[in-house]
């Protein structure tokens, strides 16, 4: 294991990157509502407990998504990640939570690990996470049945696996946009945010 | 009384009066001897008191009388007051009358009032009660008109299933006469089901007998095939035979072609290395063309660069020539170049030194001016202080002068004395005196030589500093007159470009401003951008799987809003089916109002009636068929029913299954014997007649 002693390398910052995903995706399912909480059981990590799904088509494309991210992020050709909230009734789009990563394009798979704790990350990654479920607080409640999205903006130019196709970016027709915390590997870095639709009462 | 008072009144008026009159009787009769001096003036006094008395008497008379009529009026007065008064008692107890009967009237008042109160409560509360039977009232009113409305309902199902049944019960007697038809049928497919197995064995038989014909067909047949598939390959022989004869004839020819194609092939071969060998030149010589070809265009191009040479060289030899400098190889050009470079190199320390020369300067001249101030300051106070001096030394001059006046003058009183004096005890005061005036002398003396000296110092310092300031501001002058020297050397040459400078400054400061501003304005939209999911088609793109929650979510809505869709399509139709239909639909709908107890009940009984009418069915077949087995075993004829009320007699004897003779018809009562009309009947009764044919038909039997 790269990551346990010697410092980061990149392929180690990848998995880190692509496991705080995962349970970043299930904690945002989980809070605002697109499964129901009996389908989600607590797994402890990052010391601190989290939502995981049990829905097994879920488990399935979530997997999937990732282990494809993973390879993306260690050939550093993804820019973002984006998890966007449509209602079924209307088509809309009501939430947007975008990950931007940014990635050091000086590591490769030979170059030196870096020095930075793991458990600063995980700090990091903690932090990020409890935000998350913070900003439950603010956003507009999702009366009507919701469905999710996986949306993935990568270099121009890299090969579409087959299961995969080019879509829109399916933005927000007037949104409203909170930046939230960050955190860095040393070799990725991930900034998030949330854009929800404005709702017109008041 | 008061009239009584008013007698006594007047009586006692009456006598006061009389008294009077009397009275003065007497005085007059007193006054007679007493006076005697004339009777008339007694008489005329006596008149006169007469008259008085009168007088006095009319006056008390009137006075009575008024007395009396005051006390009438008084009495009167009382009167009307106690009439008053009885008025007023009599007018206060009828007040009080009246007062106790409105206290009476007001009590009646209020307890009608009272009554009125509970009679209206009890009237609104029988409002209330009446309201609330009302209601009640309608209640049971629509109660009993749900109840009519329901039972109107059930009264329809009642008629609704009384018409079902009527229709089942006549379903059930058609399909009873139905099944009587059926029988009949039976009964005359079976006839022609004998007819039919007659048919059939003859026919098999005759089957056979092809069959058999048939069989020696095919030998025959087949060996037609084998003959015929003989004659076809032997033509077929005969057709390659022929081929091979005419293939035979173009041998020799064919042999001729291989031999002239085999010299073509070697000649072909030679030529092949012949061509690979040409081809290979032509290469190289295509390859040594291009070379050439790209040696001329070189060639070319260094001809040209070698006149630009020429040229730039003619110019640079005639450089030497316009610029008037010895130079005929570049090394005196570059020399020369140097030389300049020094010289420039030199002029700017020379303007180096200069400016720093001229800084300098300055600087001392801004150092020098205050002190240049300091010293004109000094020098006033100089003069101001000489000046002072100056009065000084004047009145010092002037006090001198008092004083050698003064010492003169002393010297002479001194003189004086001491003339007039030979020898004096004052000499030695004199003479100290004389002492003290020299002393002060002296020291007056000294301090005006000191004074002398200050002020001679004074004014060397003066003209000192005088000197300075001469020599200061003579610098100053040719400081400023280098100064603007310098500059106007200067100015004509850079003022411009400082000018131009600084506007290219201010511009570009500007400028620099507003592309800032730009710059921040696109960094604030590209970073919202950025937020809200925009991204440069250009170097990215935005990718998902196939198969995701929200397209799969959508597909099953899709899907379940088409499954609504057709249900409701369905449902649609269901309801029109009934509405049109009344009830049952034979097709895959079912009925949607829930079937009530009657309706099942009607079904069972209807299942039931079915049930008990196949059953009935079967009896009846089994009962008639032993029926007419057992009238043909007793009467000896079969009884069939060929057409409505025709029948057919079958004997028992006969000797052929389609020996039917006899038709009966029952309505006219004729018996048919082979279609012709029998009217032999023995004693025209049938019953005999059929006998008498059965026992003909058992003795032919039996004989035979």
């Amino acid at each position: 294991m790269s990551k346990t002693l010697k410092g980061i390398t990149l392929k180690g910052s990848a998995e880190l990157v692509a496991e705080f995903f995962s349970f970043g995706i299930n904690s945002i399912l989980y809070q605002r509502g697109i499964y129901p909480a009996e389908t989600f059981t607590r797994v402890t990590q990052y010391d601190m407990s989290l939502h995981l799904t049990t829905d097994a088509k879920l488990k399935n494309y979530l997997t999937n998504v990732v282990s494809q991210l993973k390879e993306w992020l260690f050939d550093c050709t993804v820019q973002k990640l984006v998890v966007v909230i449509t209602c079924l009734e209307t088509n809309e789009v009501l939430e947007r939570w975008q990950f931007d990563i940014e990635c050091d394009k000086t590591a490769n798979e030979s170059s030196a690990p870096r020095e930075k704790s793991i458990k600063a990350i995980q700090e990091e990654i903690r932090s990020v996470i409890r935000q998350i479920t913070a900003t439950v607080t603010f956003l507009p409640l999702l009366e009507t049945a919701c469905a999710f999205d996986l949306l993935i903006y990568t270099d121009k130019d890299l090969e579409v696996p087959e299961q995969w196709e080019e879509s829109g970016p399916q933005l927000i027709d007037q949104s409203e946009e909170v930046r939230l915390r960050s955190f860095t590997t040393s070799i990725h870095k991930v900034n998030s945010m949330v854009a929800y639709k404005r709702t017109n009462s008041i | 009384m008061d009239d009584m008072e008013d007698d006594t009144t007047i009586f006692s008026t009456l006598k006061s009066f009389k008294s009077l009159i009397s009275c003065p009787d007497r005085s007059l009769l007193e006054t007679e001897p007493g006076f005697g001096r004339s009777g008339l003036q007694n008489l005329y006094t006596k008149r006169v008191e007469l008259e008085e008395a009168a007088e006095r008497v009319r006056s008390h008379t009137s006075l009575l009388q008024l007395t009396q009529e005051k006390q009438q009026m008084e009495l009167s007065h009382k009167r009307a007051r106690i009439e008053l008064e009885k008025e007023a008692n009599s007018s206060s107890r009828d007040l009080q009358r009246e007062i106790d009967r409105n206290r009476e009237l007001l009590l009646q008042i209020r307890r009608l009032e009272e009554r009125e109160e509970k009679a209206n409560q009890a009237l609104n509360e029988q409002m209330e009660n009446n309201k609330a039977l009302k209601r009640n009232f309608e209640e049971l009113h629509k109660k009993a008109n749900e109840k009519d409305s329901k039972l109107a309902e059930a009264d329809q199902m009642i008629s609704e299933l009384k018409d079902e049944t009527r229709r089942l019960n006549q379903q059930i007697q058609i399909q009873e006469s139905k099944f009587s038809t059926q029988n009949l049928e039976i009964q005359a497919l079976q006839e022609q089901l004998d007819v039919q197995r007659k048919k059939f064995q003859d026919v098999s038989q005759r089957y056979q007998n092809l069959q058999t014909s048939h069989s020696t067909s095919t030998e025959s047949e087949l060996k037609m095939k084998e003959l015929e598939r003989r004659l076809a390959l032997q033509e077929q022989d005969s057709v390659i035979v022929k081929n091979m004869k005419s293939e035979v004839a173009r041998l020799p020819e064919l042999e001729r072609e291989i031999k002239r194609l085999r010299e073509e092939n070697t000649f072909l071969r030679e030529t092949k290395e012949n061509n690979s060998l040409l081809r290979e030149e032509t290469e190289g010589l295509r390859r040594k063309l291009e070379r050439m070809e790209r040696v001329m265009e070189e060639k070319l191009k260094v001809e040209l660069e070698k006149e630009k040479l020429e040229h730039e060289l003619q110019a640079w030899e005639n450089i030497g020539q316009s610029t008037g400098l010895n130079i005929r190889k570049p090394e005196d050009l570059s020399r020369e170049v140097i030389q300049i470079q020094q010289r420039e190199l030199n002029l700017k320390q020379q303007n180096y030194t200069l400016n720093s020369s001229i800084r300098s300067v300055e600087k001392a001249r801004t150092e020098l001016m205050p002190e240049i101030a300091q010293l004109r300051a000094k020098a006033q106070e100089e003069q101001k202080k000489r000046e002072n001096q100056d009065s000084l030394v004047r009145r010092l001059q002037k006090r001198v002068l008092l004083l050698t006046k003064e010492r003169d003058g002393m010297r002479a009183i001194l003189e004086s004395y001491d003339s007039e004096l030979a020898t004096s005890e004052y000499s030695p005061q004199l003479m100290l005196r004389v002492k003290e005036a020299e002393d002060m002398l002296q020291k007056v003396q000294t301090h005006n030589t000191e004074m002398e000296t200050q002020l001679s110092k004074a004014q060397e310092e003066a003209g000192s500093f005088k000197l300075q300031a001469q020599m200061v501001t003579t610098e100053l002058e040719a400081l400023k007159e280098q100064q603007v020297s310098n500059a106007e050397k200067n100015t004509l040459a850079t003022a411009e470009e400082v000018s131009s400078l600084r506007q290219k400054i201010e511009e570009l400061e500007s400028e620099r401003q507003q592309l800032e501003e730009q710059n921040n304005i696109l960094e604030m939209r590209l970073e919202r951008h950025n937020l809200q999911g925009g991204y440069d088609p250009v170097t990215t793109k935005v990718i998902h799987l196939q198969m995701n929650p929200t397209s799969i979510a959508k597909q099953q809505r899709t899907e379940e809003v088409e499954q609504l869709r057709v249900e409701c399509q369905r449902l649609r139709d269901r309801l029109r089916k009934i509405e049109a239909g009344g009830g049952m639909t034979t097709d895959d709908t079912t009925l949607i109002i829930p079937p009530s107890q009657e309706i099942l009940d009607l079904r069972k009984q209807m299942e039931s009636a079915e049930l008990k009418n196949q059953r009935l069915k079967e009896v009846f077949q089994k009962k008639i068929q032993e029926f007419r087995t057992a009238c043909y075993v007793l009467t000896g004829y079969q009884i069939d029913i060929t057409v409505e009320n025709q029948y057919r007699l079958t004997s028992v004897y006969a000797e052929h299954m389609e020996d039917s003779l006899l038709y009966a018809s029952l309505t006219d009562f004729s018996l048919t014997v082979l279609g012709t009309d029998l009217h032999l009947f023995h004693q025209k009764s049938i019953p005999v007649f059929l006998s008498a044919v059965t026992i003909e038909l058992f003795s032919r039997q039996t004989v035979t």
